[in-house]
């Protein structure tokens, strides 16, 4: 190998992104872009969920009831039908996800005593938002029946308040949030999302620099010229490694000064999983570029493969761990979750190169393997 | 019949063969791409499968550790409630110090921490309490958790109140309580896979629509070829048209293969709707997304820019629509922002036609937005493609 020749072909490379303005401006622009857009805009919490009620017993008890889901960040008030069949409309167009209805006698069964059934219907098309709800419903349920019972206690039994709330509730449950305490999504967002825009941008940016000049033509010169296998792949990855790693500092930087995202860990190892990860993304692409022989086809595929695991498989959104096993299977082929775990790690968790060193070994791993694939795939005398 | 009316009846004819002639030109364009046509037939079968069988996001098997500092009959039937398929119990810690630094290593995810003497309290009537810490680097599955566990915990709670109560007074006394009974519609047993897989289709379908007739124009204009259509009789409109014609034919028999050999016999999606109506609706969203895509190759110069650009607009539309989160919980601001989005109407129709079983009736006024959009981008990009070109 002639390290000479990797700078040329690197300047190569270099002069034909740069002179694509448009090309240039959008690979700087679109991680940053990405993460304000996404670390503001994609929210997870189930909050404002518009629902209606169908108030059958409309006594003082049943509006005190209604109104600790009406004044509550969870539940947006949609308005109250006159009768079952119009829930049915609304759910069907989608105008609410949940129906409460309050039976009759409400009040009535209550004071005397009697447990009382409140019925909720729920919008199932998204099944963890059903989830969601359920608990909502059934905490504020449990939190009214708490005080109905303390209440009725004290009445029945004389009891002070303080006596008949503790007879009503003796074991209670006191929730400390680790890493993340106030349990906001940006928190959790803002880290994976550097990982989200490197896995994304970086293999789109080497597969199309590649099959561009098996397109054009103009990858013969390559093959006839002395520049050898080595050479030619490891030149064509340093524009878009330098551009990569750029972009990591960059959304680094906006992550802890304009989202204040704590940053706990410890820089280098952040620094070198960055880096490691761009390599495999870059990989990813180089191999896509060298099985594909038109621009259309490695643009498509590079897109598709890099979005669709990243957001369903690296833990972006669904921890790793309550996917499928076959799901699983694939999370762990993939670079993408090792990285989450270490970028999530050293924002939140504080973690050091003792806790993480397992996941930078699998970077390191991958990089090398893909480096391998691609130098195995790729030949200076194709077959046509 | 006049002469007239002949010869325009000639001009309509000509004019589609000429399309059609196009039109399969691009399809013969597209079978020779065999990579390409191996990742369709993979993103439409395999890959729906994996993302319907794969993902989970309620919560399931949450891996619990316990601290259970009292050792006792009560300690050990509140940890008996934690159970499957929401926490999985992954074992006794000695010291909570140990639980922490498993939850930091992410090799659990809750860990209960049961104080002592908790038995002793509960018989003496004092009031206890039990510590829960939750990793929240995952914040919904997080919060998800705690719920549950909340949930568990004022059920061990309450049971014990009534038994206590119970017992004191010797009878079957009656109770004050609001019981929960929840209805879900639409999708009875919550079961996630017909969401995810629908959800899958959907993301495939815009990628493809966006990104195959994007793609096909804009090779057109770095080979040159695109000149030498405008010199042959075809016009602008018909170059456009059958490009998106040609990539809508492909994707509607994708979306086909997936319902047929996936969506139904695998996952038992019950389409409760009309199937033509979602063939109709998804024609339509292809045709609106290709608009945009052919809007996006006559700004952009090669393949790369449309790459960028295609990532600029697809993948806030996929993470921000609603397929992914909870639309409602959005700020406002993007709200209104994906009030531009056709997926945004399309994810409401079809879930509305595949699962509620809803038709035009209330689904009217998504779908003529959706129209409407995809005029205005289809309009915007013929206009476009003139300009630079004739």
């Amino acid at each position: 190998m002639n390290l000479g020749r990797i700078p040329a072909v690197a300047t190569e490379e270099w002069k034909e992104t740069v002179r694509d303005r448009l090309f240039l401006l959008m690979a700087f622009l679109l991680p940053p872009l990405w993460m304000v857009v996404f670390g503001h805009g994609l929210v997870l919490d189930v909050e404002h969920v518009p629902f209606a009620v169908l108030d059958r017993d409309q006594s003082s008890m049943s509006r005190d009831y209604l109104y600790r889901f009406m004044g509550s960040r969870y539940f947006d008030y949609h308005g109250s039908v006159k009768d079952a069949r119009e829930i049915d409309r609304l759910l069907g167009d989608t105008a609410i996800r949940m129906a409460i209805i309050v039976p009759d006698r409400f009040q009535e069964q209550l004071l005397a005593g009697r447990p009382v059934t409140v019925q909720t219907l729920l919008d199932g098309t998204f099944p963890l938002h059903a989830d969601t709800l359920k608990g909502y419903v059934i905490a504020i349920n449990h939190a009214f029946t708490q005080e109905l019972l303390t209440g009725f206690l004290a009445r029945t039994r004389g009891l002070g308040p303080e006596e008949a709330h503790r007879i009503a509730e003796p074991v209670s449950i006191e929730t400390r949030y680790l890493y993340n305490q106030e349990v906001r999504s940006t928190w959790s967002m803002v880290p994976a999302l550097i990982m989200f825009s490197m896995m994304v941008a970086s293999p789109l940016l080497t597969a199309l620099g590649v099959v561009r000049e098996k397109e054009t033509g103009s990858i013969y010169n390559i093959y006839s010229a002395t520049v050898s296998k080595a050479e030619f792949l490891i030149g064509k990855l340093v524009p878009y490694f330098v551009i990569s790693t750029i972009n990591v500092v960059v959304l680094w930087l906006l992550a802890v000064l304009i989202f204040r995202v704590p940053f706990k860990g410890s820089f280098p190892v952040f620094l070198t999983a960055s880096l490691l990860f761009v390599l495999c993304a870059t990989g990813i692409g180089l191999i896509i570029s060298l099985l594909v022989r038109t621009q259309m086809a490695a643009l498509i595929i590079t897109i598709i493969i890099a979005m669709v695991p990243t957001i369903l498989f690296s833990g972006l959104l669904v921890p790793v761990s309550s996917l499928s096993p076959g799901a699983q299977m694939q999370a762990h082929l993939f670079p993408a979750m090792y990285y989450t775990d270490v970028v999530r790690g050293s924002f939140l968790k504080g973690l050091e190169l003792e806790d993480t060193w397992t996941d930078l070994l699998a970077l390191g791993g991958f990089a090398v393997v893909l480096r391998l694939v691609a130098y195995g795939l790729f030949t200076k005398r194709p077959k046509v | 019949m006049s002469k007239n009316d002949g010869s325009s009846f000639e001009v309509v004819r000509l004019w589609a063969l000429r399309l059609f002639v196009m039109t399969r030109k691009e399809l013969l364009q597209l079978g020779r791409d065999v990579p390409l046509l191996l990742f369709l037939l993979y993103s439409f079968s395999l890959s729906v499968y994996i993302s319907g069988a794969g993902i989970a996001m309620q919560l399931s098997n949450a891996s619990l550790l316990v601290h259970d500092g009292d050792h006792s009959e009560s300690s050990r039937e509140l940890i008996h409630r934690f159970r499957e398929p929401y926490f999985r119990f992954d074992g006794d810690v000695s010291d909570p110090k140990e639980g922490l630094a498993r939850l930091d290593r992410g090799t659990a995810m809750v860990l209960l921490d049961i104080p002592p003497r908790f038995h002793e309290s509960i018989l003496g009537r004092e009031p206890v309490t039990v510590q829960l810490q939750v990793d929240t680097t995952n914040a919904p599955q997080g919060l998800s958790a705690a719920a549950y566990a909340a949930r568990i915990v004022g059920g061990f709670s309450f049971d014990l109140a009534l038994s206590r109560l119970g017992a004191a007074s010797n009878n079957e006394m009656p109770m004050p309580m609001v019981e929960s009974a929840h209805r879900v519609w639409f999708n009875k047993d919550q079961d996630e896979t017909w969401f995810q897989s629908i959800s899958h289709i959907l993301r495939m379908i815009t990628l493809f629509a966006f990104l195959l007739p994007a793609a096909a124009l804009v090779r057109e204009k770095e080979h040159g070829t695109v000149e030498q259509l405008l010199v042959s009789p075809v016009t602008p409109l018909q170059i456009m048209l059958s490009k998106v014609l040609a990539m809508t034919l492909v994707i509607l028999a994708a979306t086909t293969l997936s319902m047929v050999t996936v969506l139904k016999p695998v996952f038992g999606v019950p389409i409760k709707g009309s199937v033509a109506l979602f063939f109709l609706v998804t024609m339509l969203y292809t045709f609106t997304i290709a608009g945009l895509g052919l809007f996006a190759a006559t700004v952009t110069k090669n393949q790369a820019q449309v790459g960028m650009i295609a990532l600029l607009v697809i993948a806030p539309m996929l993470l921000l629509s609603g397929i992914t989160t909870p639309f409602e919980a959005m700020p406002p601001w993007v709200q209104s922002l994906m009030a531009l989005s056709p997926l945004r109407y399309y994810i409401d129709v079809t879930y509305g036609v595949l699962l509620k079983g809803v038709g035009l009736e209330l689904l009217w006024d998504s779908i003529l937005t959706m129209a409407l959009l995809g005029g205005v981008l289809f309009g915007l990009g013929l206009w476009r493609f003139r300009r630079q070109f004739a």
